[in-house]
């Protein structure tokens, strides 16, 4: 008996050693406003745990800058750890943080993990990096608003830029005998006209949860701009309002018209995309970052001269332009603080210099304003439209809410826009379920 | 027991697996039981918050509770799949005269692709744009009516989850009633059919008594192995539509890596933990029951 | 008699249609598998999914190849999968041996604590060793994923080790001591030999298991180098969630090949352990 209560001594006192060893998780001695550290550059390897795709324009152009960067400076490299599927990063990046093993690049959006990070100063200012490096007025002002937290501080640095558009099929759009919605209001009778033709008025990736939180926040980012879900997180504007009611029932009249495919909420990414492009979807809601797949010959002859697109609708006295939409400039990158030393700066300095100009030749678009997209040779009239668009674009980017809300709220939220959608729960049961989590967790995620 | 046994020999062969053991499970749950008592997120400090998330779990966690009976669902199901199945096809294999060898092996293939494969295979299989595999088969049997996208229903989607699960392991628990089942000595059964017993007769009143002991092993394996039931969910649906699908180890991992709540993560893993005991005594009665009859 | 024995053929004949049509669910899904493997995207995008592919290609295998590191992902997957069967049939062995044959006076508490660990969901063990393995910087090894992947398997083994053992008579042993054989001899010389089959059992099920494993992969593991096959096939999920399903199936069928020819190599063993181990209950 007494070896095995010996055992399980040590193994109490053992978890509690360690637990205490780890919860400190406390910022360093470094200054994460202190850009330009002095000392030697001494030439090592260096990581960046990113969420990108491999074969994507982000990695090609980056290990090849990387590449240039190692042959005048040997013994640097630089390690790209990438893990696409955005779940899995987020559990992995997470998990790095609390055991205090971040590298010394690493990709985040601005939630309110993020801005825990910022807070115990375990990432450089991007602001004062950019601006010492002479980079920062290059930068599409909506690039970095989007990253952004909400006391205006800019601790990630972006590497593409996106608009966010409505792609239609004209001719499922005229052959049913419905117009583009003029405003969100519309969406319910297009949904319906379609749907009386036997077509799927919008092909949703219900499974990735995003893009549907997305149609939640086009109505309160009308009817008030970006203040409605920053207050909302809060727990200091509630559902139960005048904005927040506007922007649940339209999301239930968004059901009740049957404007998402049956079955949407286990509709993969591929399968939304194949709805649209094979021509039995009418409408996709998606970002730039698929104009090499829907505004180039690689899109499905049968469609490719109906496809063309529509941006955010706007609603009856709206605060925001129409030129103000989703606009992100991606995950971010942060440079964390306790690993910042000449040669990181060094690095960045020769990257961020060049990265624009060879990121536009992919066809992307760059966070900064200093170069042209170059247009790819297969591309349809809708490419270049699509660039002009995005170069016009308007400084206020309106949020997406997963970005916002506190992790615990925003995956209830997710739950629950889909249950709202397929007519499970009421717009006065979704209110009050949201308004409860929030004031639970929200308020305690933001004191 | 070996006559010259030693506390030395019993010390060299059991601490190796003692420590192992201890690391990678026990330590764990200790660990585990400490956390949660506290609310962290991981990067900030650790707060005391007492028994807060334990009130919090059971009181005013509305997920947790549906969570948990949704893993009822799941275990109900994968048991009557896999048990159910499983005699069904052992009973079937027993008629037949050639090739047996070959269906066990077949029949067992299923458990060798990995859970993701098999996540991407049933979600095709339930979709009904592109219209998978269930809907067509209903349509080609004329019942248009019932098809539907099994993973969207919040109706059918437990049943769903809970079906690819039960589908991978019949074999393996197949095959051990199949080995049970030709034990069966082939004089009882002689006996009986000259008595005039039916089939059903002869299997409610022959065989299955006769396998019963095996019957228990199997069933306390394919339950352990259903209250761990994760992947399958977690990939198909990830607890969706809204919360018909979570269970609570589903659940529990999302505390932890998505909601980074790590303290209420430690208390359902907790509940778990406990759950398990309970599920343990209800083992260990069972086979004392066995050991008695 | 006559009328018996028809009604003998047709139950036969309903028996073996029916064993058919089961096989055929459970076989399906595999040729599902490799059948999409060989299709053309726009073939698997737009025509029915089910039917046969329209014409056959090997692209996918080559893109399968050029996206991901095939080659090492199997080479670590090979690596862990061998070290915790290395652990688990050694150890679980030893700890059966201590139960069953040595035998001492705590050993039905021992045992209730490992069976505590055949029920337990791996789950919980992610965040603590997480922490555990930043401490002491095992973090990112191979050693990371042995030891729970072992450490949770251990439990099953011991038990199937133990059923096994208890059915040894104990003459055998008697006979051994006799000649003075100590409780290490007997355990190389007459233990270890005696448990080939249910060796070869143990280590093709946890294989199973251990091949596929994402989960302790996906929380331990972070670079390249390291990536089991669960992790790299992450490496086909596109921007925003975006698959390319053809290359990712070719990955798939790349990956579980060698699990599958060493399981039809070894199922008969494989088989003959389970039932023989489950006949005992």
């Amino acid at each position: 008996m007494n070896r095995i209560r010996g055992a399980a001594f040590a193994a109490t006192t053992a978890a509690a050693l360690l637990l205490a060893g780890c919860s400190g998780g406390g910022p360093g001695e470094t200054d994460p406003t202190n850009v330009n550290p002095e000392g030697e550059i001494e030439a090592r390897e260096i990581s960046w745990l990113l969420s990108r795709p491999a074969d994507g324009g982000v990695i090609t152009t980056i290990e090849q800058i990387a590449a240039d960067y190692a042959a005048e400076h040997p013994g640097f490299s630089l390690n790209l750890i990438s893990t696409p599927d955005r779940p899995s990063y987020i559990q992995r990046l997470e998990t790095l943080a609390a055991a205090n093993e971040l590298p010394e690049l690493f990709d985040i959006d601005a939630t309110p993990f993020a801005a825990t990070l910022a807070e115990q100063g375990r990432m450089m200012d991007a602001e004062a990096l950019l601006t010492d490096l002479g980079l920062y007025e290059d930068y599409r002002p909506a690039a970095l608003n989007y990253q952004r937290f909400d006391d205006g501080s800019l601790h990630m640095i972006p590497f593409e830029f996106q608009v966010e558009l409505f792609w239609y099929n004209t001719a499922l759009l005229d052959g049913a005998g419905v117009q583009v919605p003029e405003t969100l209001d519309d969406f319910p009778q297009l949904c319906r006209g379609l749907r009386e033709a036997g077509i799927t008025p919008i092909a949703l990736d219900g499974q990735d949860q995003w893009p549907l939180e997305r149609y939640m926040a086009y109505y309160p980012f009308r009817t008030s701009g970006n203040d409605f879900v920053r207050d909302l997180k809060r727990g200091e504007a509630q559902l139960d309002s005048e904005d927040g009611r506007a922007a649940v029932e339209w999301m239930a009249s968004l059901g009740e018209a049957e404007c998402f495919g049956e079955g949407f909420s286990s509709t993969g990414y591929a399968d939304a995309q194949a709805a649209f492009t094979s021509g039995r979807a009418a409408v996709y809601n998606i970002g730039t970052w698929e104009l090499a797949n829907l505004a180039t010959e690689n899109l499905n002859a049968e469609v490719r001269d109906d496809v063309d697109y529509f941006t955010l609708p706007s609603t009856p006295g709206a605060v925001t332009g129409a030129d103000e939409y989703v606009s992100p400039s991606g995950i971010g990158m942060a440079v964390n603080a306790a690993t910042y030393d000449p040669l990181v700066r060094d690095f960045l300095a020769f990257a961020l210099e060049r990265y624009p100009a060879l990121y536009a030749e992919t066809g992307a678009l760059s966070p900064t304003t200093t170069v042209e997209t170059t247009i790819p040779d297969n591309a349809t009239e809708l490419y270049e439209r699509a660039v002009a668009e995005a170069d016009s674009v308007g400084e206020l980017s309106a949020m997406p809410w997963d970005t916002q809300l506190d992790p615990t709220s925003n995956s209830r939220l997710q739950q629950e826009l889909t249950l709202l959608v397929q007519g499970e729960i009421t717009p006065e049961e979704f209110i009050a379920t949201m308004d409860t989590t929030i004031a639970e967790h929200g308020t305690a995620a933001f004191e | 027991m070996l006559p010259h046994r030693s506390r030395t020999a019993v010390l060299v062969f059991l601490l190796p697996p003692l420590l192992l053991y201890g690391i990678a499970v026990l330590v764990p749950i200790v660990q585990s039981l400490v956390l949660s008592f506290f609310s962290w997120d991981g990067i900030t400090a650790m707060e005391f918050v007492g028994l807060d998330n334990y009130v919090r779990m059971l009181t005013r966690d509305d997920i947790f509770w549906t969570a948990f009976v949704n893993s009822l669902g799941y275990l109900a199901i994968c048991l009557i799949l896999q048990l159910g199945g499983a005699l069904v096809v052992a009973s079937l294999l027993i008629g037949l005269r050639r090739g047996r060898e070959l269906v066990k092996t077949l029949y067992l293939l299923p458990a060798v692709i990995s859970t993701v494969a098999i996540a991407f295979l049933f979600q095709r299989m339930y979709a009904l744009e592109p219209v998978g595999l269930f809907n067509q088969a209903l349509a080609a049997i004329g019942l248009d009516g019932l098809q539907r996208a099994w993973l969207s229903d919040v109706g059918t989607v437990l049943a769903a989850v809970s079906i690819p699960e039960g589908w991978r392991f019949t074999g393996l628990y197949m095959l051990i009633i199949y080995a049970a089942l030709i034990a069966v000595p082939a004089e009882l059964e002689e006996a009986a059919r000259l008595d005039g017993a039916s089939r059903w007769q002869l299997f409610t009143k022959i065989r299955f008594p006769y396998i019963r002991p095996v019957w228990i092993t199997t069933t306390i394996m394919a339950t352990t192995y259903a209250l761990r039931g994760f992947d399958i969910p977690y990939l198909l649906t990830n607890g969706g539509p809204g919360q018909a699908s979570e269970l609570v180890t589903t659940y529990m991992y999302k505390t932890a890596f998505s909601h980074t709540d790590y303290g209420y993560a430690s208390t359902i893993s907790v509940f778990i933990v406990i759950e398990c005991l309970v599920a343990v005594g209800l083992i260990i009665m069972l086979l004392r029951r066995r050991a008695d009859a | 008699m006559s009328a018996r024995r028809q009604r003998l053929d047709v139950h036969r004949a309903l028996n073996t249609v029916a064993v058919a049509l089961i096989v055929i669910v459970q076989v399906y899904p595999l040729a599902w598998l490799f059948l999409t493997a060989l299709r053309t995207e726009q073939d698997f995008a737009s025509s029915n999914p089910f039917s046969l592919p329209g014409e056959v290609t090997l692209d996918n295998f080559a893109r399968a190849f050029e996206t991901g590191n095939l080659g090492l992902n199997i080479l670590n997957s090979l690596a862990v999968t061998m070290g915790a069967n290395v652990l688990i049939v050694l150890l679980g062995m030893m700890a059966a041996y201590a139960l069953e044959v040595l035998g001492f006076r705590l050993r039905g508490a021992v045992r209730a604590i490992f069976l505590v660990g055949i029920i337990v969901p791996v789950q919980i063990a992610l965040v603590p060793l997480f922490i555990d393995y930043a401490s002491v910087g095992l973090l990112d090894t191979h050693a990371s994923m042995i030891v729970p992947l072992a450490g949770f398997a251990l439990p099953m083994s011991i038990y199937l080790f133990s059923a096994f053992y208890h059915y040894i008579p104990g003459e055998t042993y008697e006979a051994a001591s006799l000649d003075g054989a100590g409780p290490y001899r007997i355990f190389g010389q007459i233990t270890f030999p005696l448990s080939l089959n249910t060796i070869v059992t143990i280590v093709l099920v946890n294989s199973i298991f251990i091949w596929n494993d994402f989960i302790f992969a996906n929380t331990f593991v972070l670079s390249d180098g390291l990536k089991t096959i669960p992790l790299g096939l992450q490496n086909y999920i596109g921007a925003m969630g975006n698959v390319d399903w053809t290359a990712t199936f070719a990955a798939v069928c790349v990956t579980i090949t060698p699990l599958m020819l060493v399981f039809l190599v070894l199922n008969k063993a494989m088989i003959q352990g389970l039932e023989s181990g489950a006949a005992k209950g």
